[in-house]
């Protein structure tokens, strides 16, 4: 019959959540630090927690232009051009897959279009994996000339996000009150001017983390960039695999400096949507 | 001008107009997708050999050398292994770590920030820094040595379990912050008073959660339970960055295995076979999970908050 | 024993004081009411007592027993929610039944005791059902018998009757208040509605602002309240209260604002700005020395009586109930008057009352 028993739970709670906190930061610190390393303190033994001489030169290596040439023994890293094919089949696939699918949530949730199962069957695109479509999509590709392309990939790219799209502004659009737009076309506004004075506004926040979110998922696609385009689109992952792959002598720096490039603008977006995002994952099975 | 505006005001036409786009969209890239698939199956083609639409048909053979291919078998088999270990892993962390974080405290803000980190970076980065950090003489392995006092270096990246723990570990670690998300968000729109009657009930803390609140977060567990394996049984990153599938074929997941028969064997009509396979136990996996997700939708809509 | 006793109880939120240092006793036995606008604290005394909120400073006593530090469940209480607080996943027997299963009663001796309950409020037949197929009424009901089956000593309710129509409600007053009768526990029932408190209540205790007003009788509460606000609080329509000057007389005293000058023979409220206040059944037409001019200005038949507007020459107008039966119409100018032992004063800078 006492409430004396909260001393002691507070403590273990910081405990244990300082121990994941260790768990989750500790690669991500350990890629930072390595990329600010010179190679001679890449791998010691014992491991150097803090580079004792810290170096930019990773980064210059990585950043200044040009092409990065991959050769066993021999490579030469540079991103600027990956970084602009993945903000490009990033960027527009997304923005693509937002304007379509957000008009496409709002038809369903204000007309029932497409039939009541609609959104579990785009679900379902989601549930194939990526590979089951690659074959084939590369020989299709190549018949139409679409292979190692802009476009193609960012077709894909719009395809398989549009499921997420939907779903999530789904939930979003779902919060505007119908009698919104009633009173709206009551006084004469035409669908149009309803959906960009009265929707649009109120889903806009919706609206951007439903693109920050796809933005984060095709920034970091691999198979299907892997299969569908190699030399003239290269994206981010892409050269991390090549890389990764034609790299026995592993050159640890470079790739380091890339990894925190490539993390860093998605970090930054993640860390602005993530109180929205508990909005949009609810998948309509949240209650209010 | 007026007219075509006036005609696409009309209920009937505005709703199909996003519909348009998306499912030509679909009809011309899924569409003919699937059925080529279908057809490369059918083939006995090789990329080497000439184009496709010349290549032989020989109808079922390459499923059958697809069931009879067990390394093919086995990348399933791995690939639904590690889904069954890394899922419940980061079910239980997020559900736990979402509970610990679901009252107010000070510095709540801060983790629930670090805990979401994972799930934003690219995976092909998590799996080349995991590799960095789990090479024989490299800090994870120094780590455990001072956790346990004496030297241990586990070859993580050159033995067969060690490299398949640290696959489902690299999924564990990216993914336990989506499963965190969810609960979080599940827990924080528990109706409060159900809970409070509990209270006033007698019943025990442990009671309340297993009565009250666990019945009521059904459909956010089905929703996390979901989404991961969907995601889990398409792992491609990992395997391809951090461990190069090996030592031989020990982290060889289907997704890997197919690339490999598809680009490096280029052995075009079996990959093409081995996708329906796959096609189909995905299928069949997803069938009953949007059956689930339907019920819980509806159970919720019923159950109202009462 | 079921009597209950608040000390010096007080909730400090952040900077606010939602309760601040109230006491208050209920008998064993007695139908109180906890009423006042919202955020005057009265939920959160009720969640004090539950147990659901520690208090910051203060005592509970329920009984004999000090349980301010007891858990909810350890106090014996039934609770009855405004949103009514069912199981949503649960039938309405597995609602019921919950109390006693925490307890770990047999299930033999659970269905026997749920059925009986049941049948007294009459929900026998909706055990097999959820509760989001229950009508407003239905679940209403649910909710009382799930806290009538483990017997407490002590009923809390926070507003139960809110989320129903007008016409339920009324039904269910009646059905609380015959429960209430009928099994003599304590109730503590927590309202915004005025009306709800004047017909439920044994005692009405008017809260404001964390503080208790007024604690007595509904008449009491009604005839002479103890400050404005409690006078404004109670009454459809509310008192009307008209702003001026009291002085005094060699015999009492005389309140004077625009036109009206009241003489208050016997009160020795003293000088300076008051206020007065009269129920608009208490302001009647009649011609004399005390009767001041007015203009008719708006007229709300209600059937039974009729509601005048009087414009008087104040800043709003006097509200009038009369009898149906009077033949006025807008635009009349007439002389009224108040019935003289119904005026209460009140002091013009704290709102207290000046005693006559």
């Amino acid at each position: 019959m006492r409430r004396g028993r909260r001393s002691l739970f507070p403590l273990v709670r910081h405990a244990l959540l300082l121990a994941w906190t260790a768990v989750t930061l500790f690669p991500i610190y350990w890629m930072v630090m390595t990329s600010f390393k010179h190679a001679g303190e890449w791998v010691t033994w014992p491991p150097r927690w803090f580079p004792h001489e810290p170096t930019l030169v990773n980064y210059v290596k990585v950043l200044t232009p040009g092409t990065s040439t991959f050769e066993l023994g021999r490579q030469t890293l540079k991103i600027l051009k990956p970084i602009g094919d993945s903000l490009i089949v990033s960027g527009v696939g997304s923005l693509l897959a937002v304007v379509l699918g957000s008009a496409l949530a709002y038809s369903w949730a204000r007309f029932g279009t497409g039939g009541r199962n609609y959104p579990y069957n785009i679900l379902s695109i989601r549930m194939v994996p990526p590979i089951v479509i690659a074959v084939p999509f590369v020989v299709y590709f190549v018949t139409l000339r679409l292979l190692d392309t802009y476009t193609g990939l960012i077709l894909v790219y719009v395809a398989t996000c549009l499921p997420y799209v939907i779903w999530m502004m789904l939930a979003f659009v779902e919060e505007v009150p119908v009698e919104l737009e009633r009173a709206a076309r009551l006084m004469g506004a035409s669908r149009l001017r309803v959906l960009r004075s009265v929707v649009l506004p109120l889903t806009a926040s919706g609206l951007v983390v439903t693109f920050l979110f796809v933005f984060i998922l095709n920034w970091s696609e691999l198979l299907l960039a892997i299969t569908l385009t190699n030399t003239e689109v290269s994206t981010l992952p892409i050269t991390l695999n090549k890389f990764q792959s034609a790299n026995e002598g592993r050159d640890y720096g470079p790739q380091a400096a890339i990894g925190t490039l490539a993390t860093l603008p998605v970090v930054v977006m993640g860390f602005l949507i993530q109180k929205h995002l508990l909005r949009g994952f609810s998948f309509g099975l949240l209650r209010k | 001008m007026t007219g075509l505006r006036r005609w696409l005001e009309r209920e009937r036409v505005f709703r199909w107009l996003p519909f348009i786009p998306v499912q030509g969209l679909f009809a011309l890239l899924l569409l003919p997708n699937f059925l080529l698939l279908v057809y490369l199956s059918l083939l006995s083609w090789r990329i080497t050999r000439g184009t496709w639409w010349n290549a032989a048909f020989t109808g079922l053979d390459s499923f059958q050398r697809a069931l009879e291919d067990e390394r093919f078998l086995w990348a399933l088999a791995r690939t639904f292994g590690f889904a069954a270990a890394a899922v419940p892993l980061e079910l239980l962390l997020g559900f736990g770590l979402a509970l610990l974080c679901r009252r107010q405290f000070r510095g709540r803000r801060f983790y629930t920030t670090v805990f979401l980190l994972p799930m934003m970076i690219v995976p092909a980065v998590v799996g080349y820094d995991l590799s960095m950090l789990l090479i024989d003489q490299g800090p994870f392995n120094q780590l455990l040595s001072l956790l346990a006092g004496r030297a241990i270096t586990v070859r993580w990246l050159s033995e067969y379990t060690p490299a398949q723990l640290a696959v489902i570990g690299a999924d564990v670690w990216q993914w336990t912050a989506l499963t965190f998300l969810i609960f979080t968000s599940g827990l924080a729109g528990l109706p409060e008073d159900p809970i409070r009657a509990a209270r006033v009930m007698g019943a025990s803390r442990w009671q309340i959660f297993w009565h009250v609140e666990l019945p009521l977060l059904k459909p956010v567990i089905a929703i996390a339970v979901i989404l991961r394996s969907m995601e889990a049984l398409k792992i491609f990153d990992y395997p391809m960055l951090l461990t190069q599938a090996g030592p031989g074929n020990a982290t060889e997941t289907v997704a890997v295995y197919l690339w490999r028969v598809g680009w490096e064997f280029a052995r075009v009509s079996d990959a093409a076979a081995m996708s329906l396979v796959l096609l189909v136990a995905v299928a069949m996996y997803s069938f009953v999970a949007i059956r689930v997700l339907r019920r819980e939708r509806r159970r919720l809509a019923e159950e109202g908050v009462a | 024993m079921a009597s209950i006793r608040l000390e010096r109880l007080t909730k400090v939120f952040g900077a606010t004081r939602a309760v601040d240092g109230i006491d208050l006793a209920i008998p064993d036995g007695e139908f109180v009411v906890l009423v006042g606008p919202s955020g005057c604290g009265k939920t959160t005394t009720l969640n004090m007592i539950a147990g659901l909120e520690t208090p910051t400073s203060g005592d509970i006593w329920i009984g004999d027993a000090c349980v301010t530090d007891w858990e909810p469940g350890e106090r014996n209480l039934g609770m009855v929610f405004q949103s009514l607080a069912l199981f949503p996943h649960m039938t309405v027997f597995d609602n019921i039944a919950f109390p006693l299963r925490i307890k770990r009663v047999a299930p033999e001796e659970i269905a026997s005791r749920v059925r009986a309950v049941s049948d007294t409020v009459h929900v026998g037949h909706l055990l097999d059902k959820r509760p989001a197929t229950l009508s407003g009424g239905e679940a209403q009901r649910v909710a009382l018998v799930r806290t009538l089956v483990v017997q407490p000593s002590v009923f809390l309710m926070d507003e139960p009757l809110s989320s129903l129509d007008a016409k339920l409600r009324v039904e269910m007053r009646t059905e609380l208040k015959r429960l209430h009768a009928a099994l003599r526990s304590t109730f503590v029932y927590v309202t915004h509605d005025q009306a709800e408190a004047m017909t439920m209540a044994d005692r009405i205790v008017v809260m404001h602002q964390g503080r208790i007003q007024q604690v007595g009788r509904p008449l009491e509460v009604y005839g002479d309240p103890v400050n404005r606000f409690v006078a404004g609080f109670f009454g459809v329509p509310a008192m009307n209260f008209v702003e001026g000057e009291l002085q005094p007389e060699p015999d009492g005293a005389r309140f004077m604002a625009q036109a009206l000058r009241v003489t208050l023979p016997g009160h020795g409220g003293g000088s300076g700005p008051a206020v007065l206040g009269v129920r608009p059944e208490h302001v009647r037409f009649a011609d004399g020395r005390e009767s001041w001019p007015a203009t008719v200005s708006l007229i709300e038949p209600l059937g039974d009586e009729t509601l005048l507007f009087l414009d008087y020459g104040g800043p709003s107008s006097l509200v009038a109930k009369v009898d149906a039966e009077e033949k006025v119409a807008v635009g009349d100018r007439r002389s009224f008057t108040f019935r003289p032992d119904r005026v209460v004063l009140f002091d013009g800078t704290t709102g207290g009352r000046l005693c006559r």
